[in-house]
């Protein structure tokens, strides 16, 4: 059988994270191929449904990423978004849904090797967890 | 409906991309994705040739939607739509595929790499296919402004403007502009003599061609948004006629009645028609309603006023009939300077303001020292005596989470600055009861070290009280002031005649209503809340509204000053601009389907959408001036009804779902 | 030059027990100028707090055991430093790793209270014969209210006065109460603070065992400090129960119309609030108004009330440890009293009973000023 590779998807906000992850490139940090970015303007544009869809399409784990508290381009996005983290992560979890298949953090422009150091951990422990319980049905049924 | 044309190009950017991806194998891969007309591979996709490659398929190949994959979009998308608009298409039908710092760039493995680009692209492709064509919307600034508050802070602000040949609204709500300034007698640290650097500029304000007066008014309301705003100004009646009134103060010495007066902080008493000081501007009388004999007894009694006033400005007529008057103004932006309120110690009742005669905040004292104050500038007892020692205590009300957790910034300076009023008045000696010596700009650490020579005891100590309860003789008919020198480690007690309390500043007990007037966002402190502390410090998240001075939080003077003429270069540079380009790729509300719920209303930061009735229902309107597209509206809106632009479900649904096929 | 202190296990539980508003005091020292041991005696209460931050407390001071967690200066601490917490932590570590000295007394009588579950080392089986000729029923499930009296008023000869009343009270009005008797233990919440942890969790325990196994709904508590621990520490423990202090429960009788007077008491009675009632608990108004409701009592007020009311020095532990004359806070309380012309001192906490009841004795004022708990009052005014 082939290796688990697990799949992330990552909201990143534009002008932090998805900066961050722009750094890490430009500084040349390595880090697994297991992630596929999607820029929003703003962490609080995130909707549970994309998450969803995310997992139901096949992803083993979704990252949100944005500023600092302080650092929002919209001034409080940030907290806006932990408010709707905080109710996705409860509907996952009695979905069935592994606590450390989603995470939210603050990574800021200048913070590349931070962004790398996630990827890093989240691919770790999704390798532990292995394929999400979505994908497993779906490719059960299929 | 039309078909989609996509253009795809994959960029080599030399080996940057190459090196790494395999970009034959992507531009054949993405050749096969539907609607894709056609994929090409170029060295340096940012280059003239490597544009000239979209323009010309544009035309020739009729497309109408482009993806280029190659560096960061933060570098080159702006590159990339600009061609596309060159090329006649709408720059919102592009999209782009960043394969190089987040792929070639990160990864070494080139089959590895390779998929991932080809995931990249494929999700940019299925995207921009929702793409719609956007529309980038100007409106034109009105160049005239409104400056709320007449305190140092917008006095400063209106000339910079009105110097600029621009036209400037102040509105102030006393009957004089000044604000705190005008009551403090010597500024730190070169103490300079407040009235004397001030009135020459109260007097500017007062002539200046391009700045309207509107004193003893208040702002009704406000209306609109950047670039042109509606505002209804309340003109307080003073019940005097103003075109007639010459100031000569003649009715306010005939007036029988006195009350405290506000200015002297109630060390002195003013009648109740009044010029609040020497120096006001406006120089008219005001006449305090809720004092005044003649129109509490509807012209029955007194009237003595009348009489005297040989400019004929105060008549019955006035007096009983005068009227508020509201009046309407159009200005491109505002600039608020509503100040601060010096902090009320009685609810720290263990310090006895209130209760013992001879504690003092630092505005009474302020108007003490001032040679035209309620003592002559004569640092007194209630009883007349000239005190033995004063204590100056810091920190009252502020770095204390029981009242407010922020230092005022000011207090340790004019802490500083009475110690050494009262050593040049008086034979006293001075004790400064402080936690922390903040003394940072420019010329305070020289200050406080003048200070020192001048032989101030300094105490490190928070006090924990004054009381009148002498436990020995010495202490007898004094206040005592006790706290614990840290320093030493032991608990002193110092018999003081006059004690200072440094209140702290706090925000207008009345910010809230500001705030909701002016849409702007109060910090947990209380003041309003700019656009970001460090980059963007004057600015709001209301386009075109702007702050400035202690309404933002304590400051001196020279950091108000500062901040006044940043306000203004503000508001000049969009006057100067003419007119505002709006985001194009903001929230939209779909009529049809929303409820009229008032959740987008409710989460915006920026006040932009509003829940308003039309033709009986209610319907989420969006004020397009002021969205930013954040999109957290779209997230809480129950039945999809507000989407942003470039970013709807649809489109990041599809690229989503792009990202984790095969 | 200092070293850091050797106990490092120690210093590391007392900056966890002080949490991280310890690491927020900026050493301003309004504690030190709030404590009233500054009254009588030099007690450096910042001090105390920069050498906990710091890790260099020194264990065998004899300040260890001085604040009587009377929450003056937690009140007034501009940074929210839990400073009560931080002196238990220090006792504690002192209690448990033996690196300190316990005040001989305060051994004895916390040896007392884990074995015979009193701090006096009375006999467990004599805890109820307070209430012998009273006709007091044992509490049995399904009576409306436990009546638990603390130790003091249980056993003193002196204090019983209080537990006696209160019965007489209920009794009159027809309550529905009972008592557990020799089946209560200690309340604990005074030995706790001591820095006697364990005993605190043994006692705990057993009385929560006990309440639940009588199926105790509500319990009305004499002492303030019975008040505090059953409230905000026993929950933590698995004990849910509605508490309500006497003071409380005779207002809420008053209020109901339940409890009426029908004698005068035509005395000047001053009030002086306990710590553990007032700044622990914030309740104020309630003993006020029942003496209020006395026909006849003209109620007077300390110079320092309510929020800054001068502690008797009891707490903490405190109550039995020696305080030398001179030091004592009651006595400035008294002599307030006598200044304002008080004739009797009303109270609402069995500590603050023992404290000015030794005052006054020792003072030699006991012709012209009485002690009485609120309880006693009222029993004589009806
Ligand atoms: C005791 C004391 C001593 C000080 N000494 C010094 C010193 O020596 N040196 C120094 O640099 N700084 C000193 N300061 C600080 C100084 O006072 C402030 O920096 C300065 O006054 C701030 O000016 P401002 O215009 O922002 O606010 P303010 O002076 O408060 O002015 C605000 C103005 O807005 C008006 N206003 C308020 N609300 C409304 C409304 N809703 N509509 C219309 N108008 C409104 C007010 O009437 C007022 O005229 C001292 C402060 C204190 C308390
Ligand atoms: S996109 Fe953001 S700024 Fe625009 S209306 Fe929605 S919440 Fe407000
Ligand atoms: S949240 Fe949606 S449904 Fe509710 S008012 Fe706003 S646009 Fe309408
Ligand atoms: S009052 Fe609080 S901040 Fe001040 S010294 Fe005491 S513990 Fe520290
Ligand atoms: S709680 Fe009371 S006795 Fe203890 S240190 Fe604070 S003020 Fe002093
Ligand atoms: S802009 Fe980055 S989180 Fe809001």
């Amino acid at each position: 059988m082939d290796e688990f590779k697990p799949q992330i998807i990552a909201f990143t906000c534009n002008w932090c994270t998805y900066a961050a992850a722009d750094l890490a490139g430009t500084s040349r940090i390595h880090y697994p191929p297991n992630v596929r970015i999607v820029r929003v303007m703003c962490s609080s544009m995130v909707n549970p449904m994309y998450v969803f869809k995310a997992f139901e399409s096949g992803a083993d784990g979704v990252l949100i990423a944005g500023c600092h508290l302080v650092d929002c381009h919209y001034i409080d996005g940030p907290v806006k978004c932990d408010t709707m983290f905080a109710r996705l992560k409860k509907m996952l979890h009695t979905l069935g849904l592994e606590d450390e298949r989603l995470r939210h953090e603050m990574i800021s422009a200048s913070e590349g090797v931070i962004f790398a150091q996630v990827i890093r951990e989240m691919v770790e422990q999704l390798k532990k967890l292995g394929p999400s319980p979505f994908k497993i049905r779906r490719e059960a049924l299929v | 409906m039309e078909e989609t044309r996509i253009g795809v190009y994959i960029c080599h950017c030399g080996l940057n991309i190459a090196g790494t991806v395999d970009v034959e194998e992507v531009t054949n891969y993405a050749a096969t994705l539907p609607s894709v007309v056609v994929s090409r591979d170029y060295r340096y996709m940012c280059s003239d040739p490597g544009q000239d490659l979209i323009k010309n398929d544009i035309k020739e190949l009729k497309l109408n939607r482009v993806v280029v994959a190659s560096c960061s979009p933060r570098m080159h998308e702006p590159t990339f739509r600009k061609a596309c608009q060159d090329g006649g298409l709408n720059p919102y039908l592009y999209e782009h595929a960043n394969i190089r710092e987040h792929c070639s760039w990160v990864h070494d493995d080139k089959k590895v790499a390779t998929e991932k680009a080809k995931d990249l692209v494929r999700a940019a492709i299925k995207r921009v296919y929702y793409h719609q064509p956007l529309e980038v919307k100007e409106v034109p600034v009105n160049p005239k402004v409104l400056v709320v508050g007449g305190g140092i802070a917008g006095m400063q602000a209106a000339l910079d403007i009105a110097n600029g040949g621009h036209q400037v609204y102040l509105v102030e709500r006393e009957p004089s502009i000044g604000g705190h300034m005008i009551q403090l007698d010597r500024t730190f640290p070169t103490l300079d003599c407040s009235e004397c650097i001030l009135t020459p500029k109260m007097a500017d304000v007062g002539h200046h061609p391009f700045i309207e007066l509107l004193a003893y008014s208040e702002v009704e309301e406000v209306s609109g948004s950047i670039g042109q705003f509606k505002v209804k100004v309340k003109k307080k009646a003073r019940h005097i006629d103003e075109s007639k009134c010459v100031g000569c103060g003649i009715c306010e010495e005939k007036c029988p009645w006195k009350v405290p007066s506000e200015f002297e902080m109630g060390l002195g008493k003013r009648a109740v028609v009044y010029i609040p000081f020497a120096q006001a501007i406006p120089n008219l009388a005001t006449v305090d309603v809720d004092h005044c004999v003649y129109i509490q007894s509807n012209g029955k009694k007194c009237g003595a006023c009348i009489k005297f006033c040989e400019a004929k400005a105060i008549t019955p007529e006035t007096l009983l009939n005068q009227t508020d008057q509201i009046i309407e103004v159009e200005v491109g932006s505002i600039i608020v300077a509503t100040g601060y309120d010096q902090f009320d110690p009685s609810v720290i009742p263990q310090y006895g303001y209130g209760r013992y005669d001879n504690v003092l905040t630092g505005l009474h004292f302020e108007r003490m020292t001032c040679a035209a104050g309620p003592t002559g500038g004569k640092v007194v007892l209630k009883d007349g005596r000239e005190p033995e020692n004063v204590a100056i205590i810091h920190c009252v009300g502020s770095r204390d989470q029981n009242y407010h957790e922020y230092c005022s910034r000011v207090c340790c300076m004019y802490g500083l600055k009475y110690a050494h009023l009262i050593k040049e008045l008086t034979d006293a000696d001075v004790y400064e009861f402080y936690i922390d010596m903040r003394c940072f700009g420019e010329g305070y650490e020289e200050f406080y070290k003048r200070l020192s020579e001048e032989g101030v005891n300094f105490i490190r100590g928070k006090v924990a009280k004054v009381t009148d309860v002498a436990i020995s003789d010495e202490e007898k008919g004094k206040l005592i002031v006790v706290a614990e020198d840290t320093l030493l480690g032991k608990l002193i007690r110092v018999p003081a005649d006059m004690v200072i309390l440094c209140a702290a500043l706090e925000a207008r007990a009345d910010a809230d209503k500001v705030a909701s007037l002016f849409t702007l966002n109060r910090r947990a402190d209380g003041f309003f809340l700019e656009r970001h502390v460090k980059l963007d410090p004057v600015a709001t998240p209301t386009d075109g509204v702007f702050i400035c001075g202690c309404c933002e939080g304590p400051r001196d003077i020279p950091d108000t000053v500062a901040q006044a003429e940043a306000t203004a270069a503000k508001a000049l540079s969009l006057i100067s601009k003419g007119k505002i380009t709006l985001e194009a790729a903001i929230a939209n509300v779909d009529e049809t389907k929303c409820l009229g719920c008032g959740r987008c209303e409710e989460i915006c930061t920026f006040h932009a959408p509003k829940v308003i009735s039309k033709n009986g229902v209610m319907v989420s309107e969006l004020n397009e001036t002021l969205c930013k597209g954040c999109g957290a509206c779209a997230v809480v809106c129950p039945t999809g009804a507000m989407l942003i632009r470039h970013f709807t479900q649809e489109e990041i649904l599809a690229q989503v779902s792009a990202l984790t096929e095969v | 030059m200092e070293v850091l202190s050797p106990y490092k296990e120690a210093t590391e539980a007392i900056v966890e027990a002080g949490g991280e508003p310890l690491k927020l005091c900026y050493q301003c020292g309004i504690c030190t100028g709030t404590c009233p041991w500054n009254l009588v005696r030099g007690f450096i209460v910042r001090r105390i707090i920069h050498e906990a931050q710091l890790g260099i407390t020194d264990f065998g001071s004899e300040e260890v055991w001085l604040c009587a967690t009377c929450r003056a200066c937690v009140q007034r601490c501009p940074r929210g430093v839990e400073i009560i917490d931080v002196m238990r932590a220090v006792r504690r570590a002192v209690v448990s790793l033996g690196i300190g000295i316990v005040p001989d007394a305060l051994r004895i009588s916390a040896k007392n209270i884990a074995g015979a579950g009193n701090p006096l080392g009375e006999a467990p089986e004599r805890r109820g014969d307070w209430a012998r000729d009273l006709g007091v029923k044992k509490f049995s499930p399904g009576t409306e209210i436990l009546y638990f009296p603390c130790c003091i008023p249980a056993y003193d000869p002196d204090v019983k006065r209080v537990s006696q009343a209160t019965a007489t009270v209920f009794n009159k009005l027809g309550v529905d109460f009972g008592i557990l008797g020799t089946e209560e233990r200690c309340c604990g919440e005074a030995i706790r603070k001591a820095g006697y942890e364990d005993t605190f969790h043994s006692l705990a325990e057993s009385n929560i065992n006990t309440f639940n196994r009588n199926e105790v709904k509500t319990i009305v508590v004499s002492s303030p400090h019975c008040y505090h621990t059953f409230k905000n520490e026993y929950p933590e423990l698995g004990g849910e129960f509605q508490v309500i202090h006497i003071a409380q429960y005779l207002a809420q009788l008053i209020d109901q119309g339940r409890l009426k007077f029908s004698k005068e008491i035509n005395k000047r009675v001053i009030y002086s609030d306990s710590c553990y009632l007032g700044r622990h608990n914030g309740v104020y108004d309630e003993p006020r108004k029942v003496l209020q409701s006395i026909p006849g009592l003209e109620l007077i007020e300390f110079p320092d009330s309510r929020e800054d009311a001068l502690c008797c020095g009891g707490g903490g532990g405190r109550i039995w440890m020696e305080t030398v004359k001179g030091e004592r806070f009651s006595d400035i309380r008294v002599e307030q009293a006598l200044e304002k012309g008080a004739g009797i001192i009303a109270l609402t906490c069995p500590y603050c009973f023992l404290n000015y009841r030794d005052s006054v004795l020792t003072m030699d004022k006991s012709e012209i000023i009485q002690v009485k708990d609120i309880s006693e009052l009222v029993a004589e005014a009806m």
